[in-house]
């Protein structure tokens, strides 16, 4: 099942055209990975699809249920209660990981499931503290963000979106914020997440790390999508000259 | 080394020497300097007291005593100075010696202890205004009335004073309350408001301002008491009061001081020289006996206790309604709606903009100018804490506002992802955030409310500033108003050691 779908999206910040008419399908327990250079329009692709952008053209389907409602022209999304009901089906992790200071890990990460989708209390702190362990932060459900390092903050950050029991998890950059050390463990926690067939769209510059997890990957540039496929063929054999220029420009 | 140091305080002490000298020959008014050097005699008066003296249409400040004032400056070669005064620090203004007398419808009567006086110079009753259609004909009409008087007036000390007729004590009984206000203007205002029924005041005054406000108001045939005008000086400055006694004396032998009262058409009260206007004059003691300082400052205290709780009610209702309402401001300053922030900025912009005390008149007195809705007295009250929190709501929104827009954008874009709804985004993400930033700039806010909650005279309401005044001017001493500033600083200290409390609470996630 395609758990996304968006078709030609087009999306302008005053004159300036960030998103060329990009087309992207998520099937479900796939891994996507989007590279490119900065000002590509990946992030604003990501956002377009976590509706925290609105498209000025293109469609949206999560799960086969349609986010917009007209095929061609200006953009129109559906009224705000399907569109807030569509949001339980992915979450998302920020590259500053937006934790709320104000809240302990633990409550940063049952106050959702509890107050948002009205789960049962007891419920959601027991699957939130399995969640925290996995996450390998199984010590420290009592601290405050301002109290944690960077890789922990971002655990916490996962832990959170993934307590929402969503069906894909959007990452943006999760780990240019963190330096190296710190941002292997993060990414061995995203490995471990992809082996349990997670679906996950992950925009990154760790080209080692997306030829080794990803089952695709986008090389996207100027706004449009310049290359698409299995790692091997995008990273080890690009087709196209921006794609090497930019492989080579990574290391 | 101590040497040096013995020499920064010594040249410290010779700075402090010239600064004090300097201002010690600045404040010096009327005092004798060595001969041939000019003498400044400085009036000290009320300057909404006419005809006595009083601020005239182009600004001048004129008056029958200003105007006997100059004649005597002019005999004696002295510069004079005009300088109004609060009514209220009149005592202090005199005791310091930046005033040389008060010379302004002074009556002598039920002070004749505290000042030393000059001869009495005009004969002046109390009497009572009303509106000319309010029905009230006679004393025994206003039982159950609201009587206004100037604050430490003779009026009031014929109701209320030591020396009180027994008669006026009754009469004062009977009024429904017995207001003080700050000047006549307010008086007139509140009475035509009618949030008062009547002024009780001088006879020469009242006579003026009835002609002067268009006959709206009528004087009661029956007088509440009668009494005499002097000049007041410190007590024990008899060289000054001679001098200028003299020298009154001889301006009523060549018919000078008559022709000035016929000027100010007050030939009829003018009794300088008649039989008796001496007397108090002849009969003064020469100094103040001391009082107990002790128990003196007791006396205070107890009196103040009683305005201290109307300060508090003042800054604990002015809170709780201008912290909810800043809020919705705040909303309504950050909304889309395009017509919503253009009313909040500028309902911002004219409370920051204008005087607290000029907003407090505004409400006060709006509703019967604006509208023509007649007052109650409780109403006063309400003005109070309905001027103080429209004022305070509007800063505290700016505060709240500066609060929300310091919260990273990320925060937002967190929630809108877990699908907060924008209502559960503001109360569970941004407002407790927001409480922990806005802390200090509120405490600071907070802490000038308690020290505002004193511009509440304007509205002649009594809370603990207003009573210090008053019984500053009952005592002639500043000890009151000292004692007050104590006590405002002690209330501050309890509201700023509780923020801190509260902001280590609110950081507790920092």
């Amino acid at each position: 099942m395609k758990l996304l779908d968006m078709k030609n999206v087009k999306k302008s910040f005053g004159s300036l055209e960030v998103l060329k008419d990009i087309s992207m399908e998520v099937e479900e327990g796939e891994v996507v990975a989007i590279i490119g250079p900065s000002g590509s329009g990946k992030s604003t692709l990501l956002r377009c699809a976590t509706l925290l952008e609105t498209m000025d053209e293109g469609t949206l389907e999560y799960c086969g249920v349609k986010a917009t409602t007209n095929d061609t022209g200006a953009t129109q999304y559906v009224d705000k209660r399907t569109l807030h009901e569509l949001k339980n089906n992915f979450g998302l992790v920020f590259q500053n990981f937006n934790l709320f200071p104000h809240y302990s890990v633990l409550k940063n990460v049952i106050d959702a499931p509890i107050h948002v989708q009205k789960r049962d209390k007891d419920e959601v702190i027991k699957e939130a503290r399995e969640l925290l362990a996995k996450v390998g932060l199984e010590n420290k459900e009592n601290s405050y963000p301002a109290q944690l390092s960077g890789g922990q903050q971002q655990r916490v950050a996962i832990a959170r979106a993934l307590a929402m029991n969503p069906k894909m998890l959007f990452f943006d950059e999760p780990t240019s914020a963190l330096d190296p050390e710190i941002t292997a463990g993060i990414l061995k926690l995203l490995r471990e997440l992809a082996e349990e067939k997670m679906t996950m769209i992950i925009v990154t510059h760790e080209i080692a790390f997306a030829r080794n997890v990803a089952d695709r990957v986008i090389f996207m540039d100027g706004g449009v999508i310049i290359e698409e496929g299995k790692p091997e063929d995008v990273i080890d054999n690009p087709g196209s000259e921006r794609t090497k220029a930019f492989l080579q420009k990574m290391g | 080394m101590k040497n040096r140091k013995n020499n920064v305080i010594v040249r410290a002490l010779i700075v402090l020497l010239i600064i004090s000298a300097v201002a010690g020959s600045l404040i010096s008014c009327g005092k004798k300097d060595g001969a041939g050097k000019s003498i400044t005699f400085t009036v000290g008066f009320d300057a909404e007291f006419p005809p006595y003296g009083y601020k005239n249409e182009n600004g001048e400040y004129v008056g029958f005593d200003l105007s006997l004032a100059e004649e005597v400056c002019r005999r004696n070669g002295w510069t004079l100075v005009k300088q109004p005064i609060d009514w209220d620090s009149k005592d202090m203004e005199l005791t310091t010696g930046t005033i040389s007398c008060i010379w302004n419808g002074f009556t002598m009567d039920g002070r004749e202890n505290d000042y030393t006086w000059s001869s009495a110079y005009v004969d002046n009753s109390q009497v009572v205004v009303v509106k000319s259609d309010s029905g009230i004909k006679s004393l025994s009409d206003l039982s159950g009335k609201v009587v206004i008087v100037q604050t430490d007036s003779s009026a009031l000390a014929a109701f209320t004073g030591e020396d009180a007729e027994e008669s006026n004590i009754e009469l004062c009984k009977s009024f429904s309350s017995l207001q003080q206000v700050g000047d006549y203007n307010a008086a007139f205002m509140n009475l035509e408001a009618g949030s008062a029924d009547a002024i009780c005041m001088d006879i020469g005054v009242a006579g003026y301002e009835i002609k002067a406000r268009g006959n709206k108001f009528v004087m009661l045939d029956q007088h509440v008491s009668s009494e005499q005008y002097g000049i007041g000086f410190k007590l024990g400055n008899t060289e000054l009061r001679d001098k200028v006694e003299v020298t009154l004396q001889e301006m009523l032998e060549d018919g000078t001081f008559d022709i000035i009262a016929r000027d100010w058409e007050l030939e009829e009260s003018v009794c300088l020289g008649k039989e008796g206007s001496d007397a108090v004059m002849k009969a003064e003691k020469t100094a103040k006996n001391d009082s107990n300082f002790f128990a003196e400052l007791g006396n205070v205290i107890v009196q103040l206790s009683s305005g201290i709780g109307a300060s508090l009610a003042i800054f604990a209702l002015t809170l709780i309604f201008s912290l909810p309402l800043g809020m919705l401001l705040m909303f309504a300053r950050r909304s889309r709606i395009k017509i919503l922030q253009i009313i909040a900025k500028i309902y911002i912009s004219i409370m920051r903009g204008t005087p607290l005390m000029l907003q407090l008149l505004v409400v006060f007195f709006g509703p019967y100018y604006i509208f023509g809705i007649s007052l109650s007295y409780s109403y006063r009250f309400y003005a109070v804490i309905i001027g103080f929190s429209l004022n305070y709501a509007a800063y505290f929104a700016e505060i709240f506002r500066s609060g929300v827009e310091a919260i990273p954008v990320g925060q937002y874009e967190a929630s809108a992802v877990l699908g907060y709804s924008k209502p559960q985004t503001f109360c569970r993400i941004i407002f407790p955030q927001m409480m922990g930033i806005v802390l200090p700039p509120v405490t600071n806010e907070v802490i000038t409310l308690v020290k505002d909650t004193s511009l509440a005279f304007a509205l002649a309401y009594t809370e603990m500033f207003t009573l210090a005044k008053q019984i500053a001017a009952a005592n002639a001493s500043i000890m009151p108003l000292f004692t007050a500033g104590v006590f405002y600083y002690i209330f501050n200290a309890i509201v700023a050691w509780f923020m801190n409390y509260l902001e280590k609470k609110m950081h507790y996630y920092k």
